[in-house]
């Protein structure tokens, strides 16, 4: 159970006329050891470039992240992606089975391939709430909330102290979105996992998250406890997040994705 | 072997232009306006073909190794331009990994087949070698086209499936295995298409220029069924190291997928 902190974390990205664009403008925060913390804030504000600086598929312009004041620099990138794992925004499924797209991270990090049997597979399995049945249907052919709990599941796999998800519910209609984030919540309990989430859904923030940050512009304006930051707001940006994104209309259901 | 070839003189090719302006006029008549660029065409390989008549020549006459080499050198440096020019979207560092690929692929081929296969006497007999290892170099032109082309095309569409596997702890390598398999199997199914459909469909240029020359048919066809062997192990060497160092530019030290977009 890792503490992930980011010092003074910048990031600019070149934009339309091939000038830098800051997208992450001095983010300090830290993610501490066995708790869930969500940073919450509207689209187009730095969430999906700041969880790809975590597992290092890119690296900050300045500042540091420390995994258990470690610099991730510092760090094997391929045993720090072991040790903190990332779910993308839309779950990637190779072309295969969900089997062989779990066992894929085995072969990867060339250890034996797992038997579906063995113990340790089926509890992610269970805790993931993947069925045995999926096994051996094509991957790509799952429904979305699927495809996320295999993700999860694959990351999972890959035995993590950290876990990094961006925006996991995006994609989801409402009930599927609340399956997954109760799977979300049990398995950072039971795994006892530090959990950094980056999300705009503010119905999967504040059923299980145990601090919240928020972000908008590059910077982060607030940070607290979850229940604090809700009911008293301190920033201007954040009570007008929280108006124009008031729970219950989130993530309407668009058809139930989930039992198809 | 020469006397059997029958001359042809400044007045058989005069002669023979007259088939140019045929073009042309026709050209004129449909009024589709290319009678002018035809002409220049036409002149430009002209003067293109009798300067590298007499270049051959020189070296022929001069009996060395140094010429011969140099020829070869810079026809590897021509493929590698014209390359360069008809190839847009470029993988990283293009002129140095197609060029060390092509000179090392084109040249290693070349000399297997004219010292082992062919035992040339002397080792640099320009009347073989430049010749073959021109087609060496022209097929491998293409494989290292296809290659490249298609891993630059592969590691584009394949990020999400890249980040992916190197989020699940693959390296780059393991990463990008998918796009550097395809591009390699892309690079390689023209050469397979000619070698099966040789001799069926098409009459290949070296046989018939062999026979014309005259040459016994079947020493000619064996010269082919060789030179096909050198040409797909020339173009199967060439792509592979254009791959092999091709993907790894795409990557940080780190296993971090470039922004190349």
């Amino acid at each position: 159970m890792p503490e992930l902190r980011l010092e003074e974390v910048r990031k600019s990205r070149p934009g339309r006329d091939g000038l830098p664009v800051q997208i992450l403008r001095g983010i300090s925060l830290t993610a501490a050891a066995g708790q869930l913390t969500a940073i919450i804030g509207p689209s187009g504000g730095g969430k999906s470039t700041l969880v790809r600086l975590l597992n290092r598929l890119e690296d900050p312009d300045a500042g540091r992240i420390l995994l258990d004041g470690q610099d991730l620099r510092l760090i094997d990138p391929l045993r720090l992606r072991q040790r903190v794992a990332l779910t993308p925004q839309k779950p990637y499924m190779f072309e295969a089975t969900v089997l062989e797209n779990l066992q894929r991270v085995a072969l990867y990090q060339g250890s034996a391939v797992p038997d579906p049997a063995a113990a340790g597979f089926r509890e992610i399995l269970s805790l993931c709430r993947l069925e045995a049945e999926l096994l051996p249907r094509a991957a790509r052919s799952l429904s979305l909330g699927q495809q996320q709990r295999v993700s999860l599941a694959r990351a999972l796999l890959t035995g993590p102290e950290a876990l990094v998800l961006d925006e996991p519910t995006s994609a989801l209609d409402r009930p599927t979105g609340d399956r997954l984030a109760d799977t979300l919540r049990e398995v950072c309990r039971r795994r006892r996992l530090t959990v950094l989430m980056v999300t705009h859904d503010l119905r999967l923030a504040e059923r299980i998250a145990d601090r919240l940050a928020f972000l908008a512009d590059g910077q982060i304006l607030e940070e607290g406890l979850t229940a604090d930051l809700l009911a008293r707001p301190q920033s201007e940006g954040l009570r007008r997040f929280l108006d124009t994104s008031s729970v219950p209309e989130i993530a309407e259901a668009q058809g139930d994705f989930d039992e198809r | 072997m020469n006397a059997e070839v029958i001359d042809l003189d400044l007045l058989d090719l005069a002669i023979g232009y007259s088939l140019i302006l045929l073009t042309a006029a026709l050209a004129r008549l449909q009024g589709i306006g290319q009678e002018r660029e035809m002409i220049w065409a036409s002149l430009r390989m002209v003067f293109q073909l009798l300067a590298i008549g007499y270049v051959l020549h020189l070296v022929f006459a001069f009996s060395s190794a140094w010429p011969v080499m140099l020829v070869l050198l810079v026809m590897g440096a021509f493929s590698v331009q014209v390359l360069g020019g008809r190839i847009k979207r470029k993988i990283p560092d293009f002129y140095a990994v197609v060029g060390s690929a092509i000179f090392i692929g084109c040249g290693g081929v070349t000399f297997f087949f004219c010292l082992l296969i062919v035992g040339l006497e002397p080792w640099y007999d320009p009347r073989y070698m430049i010749p073959l290892s021109g087609m060496i170099i022209g097929n491998s032109m293409n494989g290292a086209a296809l290659a490249a082309e298609r891993l630059s095309a592969e590691m584009n569409e394949r990020r999400d499936e890249i980040e992916a596997a190197l989020c699940l702890g693959a390296t780059a390598r393991m990463a990008s295995r998918e796009a550097v398999r395809s591009a390699f199997r892309a690079a390689l199914i023209p050469t397979t298409n000619t070698m099966a459909a040789m001799g069926l469909v098409f009459l290949p240029g070296m046989m018939t220029g062999q026979i014309l020359s005259g040459t016994a048919p079947v020493l000619a066809v064996k010269y082919q069924i060789a030179i096909m062997f050198a040409i797909t192990g020339s173009v199967a060497v060439t792509a592979f190291l254009i791959l092999i160092q091709g993907y790894r530019r795409y990557f940080t030290p780190a296993h971090q997928l470039r922004d190349l977009r």
